[in-house]
C-alpha cells in the first residue's frame, strides 16, 4: 500500500488542533464587526404567569440603548414550528417573545439592543413587566391531575399526546401480548425515573446577525449545529425568502444536540439588525443557558416484563410519560416516541406493548440530547433483565446470552418496528466479561461483602440507531426534516480537491474525517484535501443537520460522489489516453491503462484537461467535479456492552467506580484515535447524567440549578479510566460499511450502575430504578438499621 | 459607573494599556478591548477554568479578576505561550494525543497544565487529576488529557536531557 491509500482506518492527527491550541479559534463570542451592538433578553422569573404588560419606556430612555421589542412589536413575525408532529400530537409552537402568558421561568419577554452586553443588561433591569402569578405543574404526576392548571389552553389538558406502539412482527401482525404475561413464570414490575439533563456544551450559544443593506439579504453567525434548517425555519418565521438569509457557523465549543435546536434568540437578532440595519451580536451567558437552552431525557417509565424460568424474555409492556416542559420545541415528543419503540433493545422479544405520553410542565422545553430517547430505553431495558434474572434465579449475564438476537438472524425485526442491519451482541458481551474477568469477580464478590466491601458489577448493553435515517421513514412518523446528506467535491485545475459538506464540525473532528474518506477515495495525501463547511452560501443542503452519529451518512455522500469525480477522470482520462473507458483504471492517484502502467494520467493532468475543454471525449462537460446527494437505505445499528465495577460505601451512600470496561462496535472506523475520543467523551456524559446531572425545579416551577455550582458537570476527579475495546461489524446498508458511533458511549453507563449499585446492595433487596445515583439517593435506600 | 480607568499591565510579555469601567472583568478586557479571544468563557462564576490565563504566573479564573486589578501586573494567556512558530511541548502534547475535540476548554487546560509542569515536571495522576480539578471539559471525557500532560511531561524531560 503506497502512503496515499488506506488513509480510511489510520490514526491520523487533527487538523482541527493548530488553531484551537493557540487560543486562534474563531468562536461566536469571538466575532466582532464594525459598528456591532449587543442584545440582552429579558426572561420571565414566573414559572407560569398571564402577562399582563410590558412597559419598555424607562429601558429606552437609557444612553446607550438602541431599540427594544416585546411582543407587541412582533406583528407579522411567526412562531418556530414543532419539527416532529407525531400523528395525533396537538398543535403548538414556539412564539419568539412570550405573548399574554409566560409558562417557564426563563421564557423570553423582551429583549434589548445596546452599545455594550453590559448596558443591554442595565436596561433590562428598567423593562416593567406585569405579571398575575398562575398556579403550576412541576411534574407529570400534578400535570395529569384533574383540576390540574392548564399550561397550554387549546389543548384542554396537559397531555400533547397519547401514542401507542403495538408490538409488531416482520409482516405487521400483532404479536400477544397478553398471552405473554398469561404464559409467564414470573412478571416483574417497576417505576423508572429518568432524570431532566441535558447536552450543556462548555460554549453557550452565541449569535452575530448582519443585515446586508445592498442585498437586503441576513448573514448570520450561529453556533447552530443545523445551518440549513436553521436558515429553513427563520425565512418562515421571518417571512422573508430563504434565499435571502445566509448562515454561516463558526468554531462550535461542542453541541451534543441542544445547539441542533432553533430558539427565539436566532430570530430576534435578525429582527434588530433588520430594524437597526447594524450588527447585532448576543452571546447566552451560563444562567441563561441552563434556563434558556433545551433540556432533556426526563420519563417516568411503568414497565414490566413476563419472564419464563429458563429466563427467556417473552414480552414488555407498559407506559411512558415523558416531561415535555411548556412548549413542545421543535422535536419535542421525538425521543420519547423514541424510547416507546426501542424498550425491546437487542433483545428476541416478540410481544410489545407502550403507550408513550407527552406531558406539559412549567420547566424549559425538552428536545434533543445525544442519545435522542436511546439511552431512556437502554436504562429500562437493562434494569428489567437484571429484575428478570433475579426473578427466575439465573446470572444477569446468562438471561442476556439467552435472549440476544443472534448474528445470522439479521435483518431483525424489532416488535417496536425497527429494522436492525447487522450486529454481534454475545460477542460484546462477552469481550467485556472476558477483560473484567466476570466469574472472578462473582466469585470474590461474597468473600469481599463478609469483610464489609459492598462491590457490584453491573452489565449494561446497548444499540444505538444511528444513521438518522431513510427520509421516507422520517415522513412516516411525522418529523418534518429529512435523513440525507448531501456532498461536493471539486477537483481544481491545478488537481487540488475540495469538498463541500453540509455537516457542522462541533468538535468531533469531522474535517479531518472527512478528508481521510476523500484522500482515501482519490488516493492523494491527506493533508491535498480542503473541507468547506459551515457557510449555507457555499455547502449543500443537508437534511438533518449535524449530529454526533452523522458522519456516516456524510462519508457515504463523499465516497458517492468520489465516485461521480472518479468515473469522469476515467472517461477523460481514457480518451487523452486513446483507450476505451472499460480499460482504464483510477488508481493510486490518477488514471491509467490497466496493465500498462506507463499509460497513465495523474489527477492533475486529467484536471488541467477538463478545465482547458480542448480535447474532451464526445457530450463530456467541462471542469471535473460531482454531487451526490446520500438518503441512508436504512438506519444502521451500533451497539456494545459497558460493564461497572463499583463499591458502595454503607455508611455515606457514596459509589465507587473501581474499573469501567466499554466495547463498542460502530462498524468501519475511519479515525480510531477520534472514535475512542468520542466514546470516552460520550461515556463521561453518560456518567455525569447517571451520578451528578440534574436540573431542579422547586414546588413554585423555580429552577434551582442555574449555576455550575448547582448543575453539576463530572470533573476530571468523578470520571473514572475506561478501558475502551473495539469491534467492527460492518453495516451492509452503508456505503463504506460505517456506523455512527459518536452518542454511542451515553447508552450505558446509567443501566450499568444502577445495575452495579444493585448489585452491590443485593443484601439489603436495594433496586435502583432512577438517576442520577447520587449518594443521597444510595444513602436513601439503604435500610437504616 | 461609566466612569473609564486607565490599566497599564503586562499582557504575555508586552506592556499594554486599557480604558475599562471599573466593573468589566479581565477576561472581558483580554478579549474586547486587546483582542485575546483565546481566553474563554464558559460560566462566568468561577467554576469551568476555561477562562484561566496566568497572573504574575500563577493561573487564576479572569472572569472573577476585574480588570483594574490587573494593573501593574503580569498576564500571560494562551496566545503567548508558543515561541513565534514554535508551539509550546504541552500545547503539542495536547493535539498528538488528542487532548480536545472542541477546544473550547483547551486554552485554560492548557494554561493550568503549564503551570502544573513548571512546579511539578513529573506528576502523577493523582496530581494531575488535583492540577486540573477545576477545569470542566465536556467533549473529551478527561483520559485523553490525563495522556496529553503525561505526554507532555516526557517530551519536556527529554527535551531538557538533551
Ligand atoms: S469562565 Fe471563568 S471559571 Fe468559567
Ligand atoms: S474539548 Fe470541548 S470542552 Fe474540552
Amino acid at each position: 500500500m503506497s502512503a496515499n491509500e488506506g488513509w480510511i482506518g489510520r490514526r491520523v492527527q487533527r487538523r482541527e488542533d493548530l488553531p484551537l491550541i493557540q487560543g486562534k479559534g474563531r468562536f461566536a463570542a469571538d466575532l466582532t464587526m464594525p459598528d456591532m451592538v449587543h442584545m440582552a433578553v429579558l426572561r420571565s422569573p414566573h414559572a407560569h404567569a398571564r402577562l399582563l404588560g410590558v412597559d419598555t419606556s424607562k429601558a429606552r430612555e437609557l444612553p446607550g440603548v438602541f431599540d427594544v421589542l416585546t411582543s407587541a412589536d412582533l406583528d407579522g413575525i411567526g412562531e418556530f414550528p414543532v419539527l416532529w408532529q407525531l400523528p395525533g400530537q396537538k398543535a403548538s409552537g414556539i412564539p419568539v417573545l412570550a405573548r399574554d402568558k409566560v409558562r417557564y421561568v426563563g421564557e423570553p419577554v423582551a429583549a434589548v439592543v445596546a452599545v455594550s452586553r453590559y448596558v443591554a443588561e442595565d436596561a433590562l433591569e428598567l423593562i416593567e413587566a406585569d405579571y398575575d402569578p398562575l398556579p403550576t405543574v412541576v411534574d407529570v404526576e400534578s400535570a395529569l391531575k384533574a383540576g390540574a392548571p392548564v399550561i397550554n389552553e387549546a389543548w384542554g389538558d396537559n397531555v400533547a399526546i397519547r401514542h401507542i406502539v403495538p408490538g409488531i412482527d416482520a409482516t405487521g401482525k400483532a404479536g400477544d401480548i397478553d398471552g405473554a404475561f398469561a404464559a409467564a413464570d414470573a412478571v416483574v414490575k417497576a417505576r423508572f425515573k429518568i432524570n431532566r439533563f441535558s447536552g450543556v456544551p462548555l460554549e453557550t450559544r452565541g449569535l452575530v446577525a448582519s443585515h446586508d443593506p445592498l442585498t437586503h439579504g441576513l448573514t448570520l453567525w450561529s453556533s447552530s449545529q443545523v445551518a440549513h434548517k436553521q436558515r429553513t425555519q427563520l425565512a418562515s418565521v421571518l417571512g422573508v425568502p430563504e434565499s435571502s438569509i445566509r448562515v454561516m457557523t463558526p468554531n462550535l465549543g461542542g453541541g451534543f444536540g441542544v445547539k441542533w435546536d432553533c430558539y427565539p434568540e436566532d430570530a430576534l437578532v435578525c429582527l434588530f439588525s433588520q430594524r437597526l440595519q447594524r450588527p447585532v451580536k448576543w452571546i447566552e451567558d451560563r444562567r441563561e443557558h441552563l434556563m434558556g437552552t433545551v433540556h432533556a431525557r426526563e420519563q417516568v417509565q411503568e414497565l414490566e416484563a413476563a419472564v419464563a424460568r429458563d429466563g427467556t424474555i417473552l414480552g414488555i409492556r407498559g407506559k411512558i410519560w415523558a416531561d415535555l416542559g411548556a412548549h413542545i420545541h421543535s422535536v419535542g415528543i421525538g425521543p420519547a416516541w423514541v424510547t416507546g419503540v426501542s424498550l425491546t433493545g437487542q433483545y428476541r422479544i416478540k410481544n410489545y406493548y407502550c403507550e408513550v405520553i407527552g406531558v406539559a410542565t412549567n420547566k424549559v422545553p425538552s428536545s434533543t440530547f445525544r442519545g435522542f430517547g436511546g439511552p431512556e430505553a437502554t436504562f429500562a431495558t437493562e434494569r428489567l433483565i437484571e429484575k428478570a434474572a433475579r426473578a427466575v434465579g439465573l446470572d444477569p449475564a446468562e438471561v442476556r446470552r439467552k435472549n440476544f438476537i443472534q448474528p445470522d438472524e439479521f435483518p431483525w425485526f424489532s416488535a417496536g418496528g425497527g429494522v436492525f442491519d447487522s450486529g454481534n451482541y454475545p460477542a460484546a458481551l462477552e469481550k467485556a466479561l472476558e477483560e473484567v474477568d466476570y466469574d472472578h469477580l462473582r466469585e470474590e464478590q461474597a468473600g469481599l461483602r463478609a469483610k464489609g466491601v459492598y462491590r457490584g458489577i453491573g452489565i449494561g448493553c446497548y444499540i444505538h440507531t444511528s444513521g438518522f435515517g431513510p427520509s421516507f421513514i422520517l415522513g412516516l412518523v411525522g418529523y418534518n426534516t429529512s435523513g440525507y446528506e448531501g456532498s461536493s467535491i471539486k477537483v481544481d485545475p491545478q488537481g487540488g480537491i475540495t469538498i463541500y459538506t453540509g455537516m457542522i464540525p462541533l468538535g468531533q473532528g469531522t474535517e479531518t474525517t472527512l478528508a481521510q474518506v476523500a484522500a482515501d477515495q482519490f488516493g492523494v495525501d491527506f493533508n491535498d484535501v480542503r473541507v468547506v463547511w459551515g457557510d449555507t452560501s457555499q455547502t449543500p443542503y443537508t437534511g438533518f443537520g449535524s449530529a454526533g452519529s452523522r458522519s456516516n451518512v456524510a462519508a457515504a455522500a463523499i465516497l458517492k460522489a468520489a465516485e461521480v469525480v472518479r468515473d469522469k477522470s476515467i472517461r477523460i482520462g481514457a480518451h487523452l489516453l486513446e483507450a476505451a473507458p472499460e480499460d482504464v483504471v483510477y488508481e493510486n492517484g490518477g488514471v491509467q491503462v490497466k496493465g500498462s502502467p506507463e499509460k497513465r494520467l495523474t489527477l492533475g493532468d486529467v484536471a488541467k484537461a477538463a478545465y482547458l475543454a480542448h480535447n474532451l471525449p464526445k457530450g463530456e462537460l467541462p471542469t471535473l467535479e460531482g454531487t451526490y446527494v446520500y438518503d441512508p437505505a436504512m438506519f444502521t445499528i451500533a451497539f456494545g456492552c459497558h460493564v461497572a465495577v463499583v463499591d458502595v460505601d454503607l455508611e455515606t451512600g457514596e459509589v465507587k467506580i473501581v474499573r469501567y470496561v466499554v466495547v463498542d462496535d460502530s462498524g468501519t472506523i475511519i479515525n480510531p484515535l477520534l472514535v475512542e475520543g468520542q466514546i470516552q467523551g460520550g461515556v463521561a456524559m453518560g456518567l455525569g447524567g447517571a451520578l451528578l446531572e440534574e436540573f431542579v425545579y422547586d414546588e413554585n416551577g423555580q429552577l434551582l440549578t442555574t449555576s455550575f455550582m448547582d448543575y453539576l458537570l463530572p470533573s476530571i476527579h468523578e470520571v473514572p479510566h475506561m478501558e475502551l475495546h473495539q469491534q467492527v461489524t460492518v453495516s451492509p446498508h452503508t456505503p463504506g460499511g460505517f456506523k455512527g458511533m459518536g452518542e454511542a458511549g451515553m447508552f450505558s453507563p446509567g443501566a450499568a450502575l444502577a445495575n452495579a449499585v444493585s448489585d452491590a446492595l443485593l443484601p439489603f433487596g436495594v433496586e435502583v430504578d432512577r438517576m442520577p445515583i447520587t449518594s443521597n439517593l444510595v444513602w436513601s435506600l439503604l435500610p437504616k438499621s | 459607573m461609566n466612569t473609564l480607568h486607565t490599566v497599564r499591565l503586562t499582557v504575555n510579555g508586552t506592556a499594554a494599556e486599557v480604558m475599562v469601567e471599573a466593573r468589566k472583568t479581565l477576561a472581558d478586557a483580554l478579549r474586547e478591548d486587546l483582542g485575546l479571544t483565546g481566553t474563554h468563557l464558559g460560566c462566568e462564576h468561577g467554576v469551568c477554568g476555561a477562562c484561566t490565563v496566568l497572573f504574575d504566573g500563577n493561573p487564576v479564573r479572569s472572569c472573577l479578576l476585574f480588570a483594574v486589578q490587573a494593573a501593574g501586573h503580569e498576564v500571560g494567556t494562551i496566545e503567548g505561550l508558543a515561541r513565534g512558530d514554535e508551539l509550546h511541548p504541552v500545547q503539542r502534547a495536547f493535539s498528538e494525543f488528542h487532548g480536545l475535540q472542541c477546544g473550547f476548554c483547551t486554552p485554560g487546560m492548557i494554561l493550568a497544565t503549564v503551570d502544573l509542569l513548571e512546579h511539578t515536571p513529573q506528576p502523577s495522576e493523582d496530581e494531575i487529576k488535583e492540577a486540573l480539578g477545576g477545569n470542566i471539559c465536556r467533549c473529551t471525557g478527561y483520559q485523553k488529557i490525563i495522556e496529553s500532560v503525561q505526554g507532555a511531561a516526557a517530551a519536556m524531560a527529554s527535551g531538557l536531557a538533551k
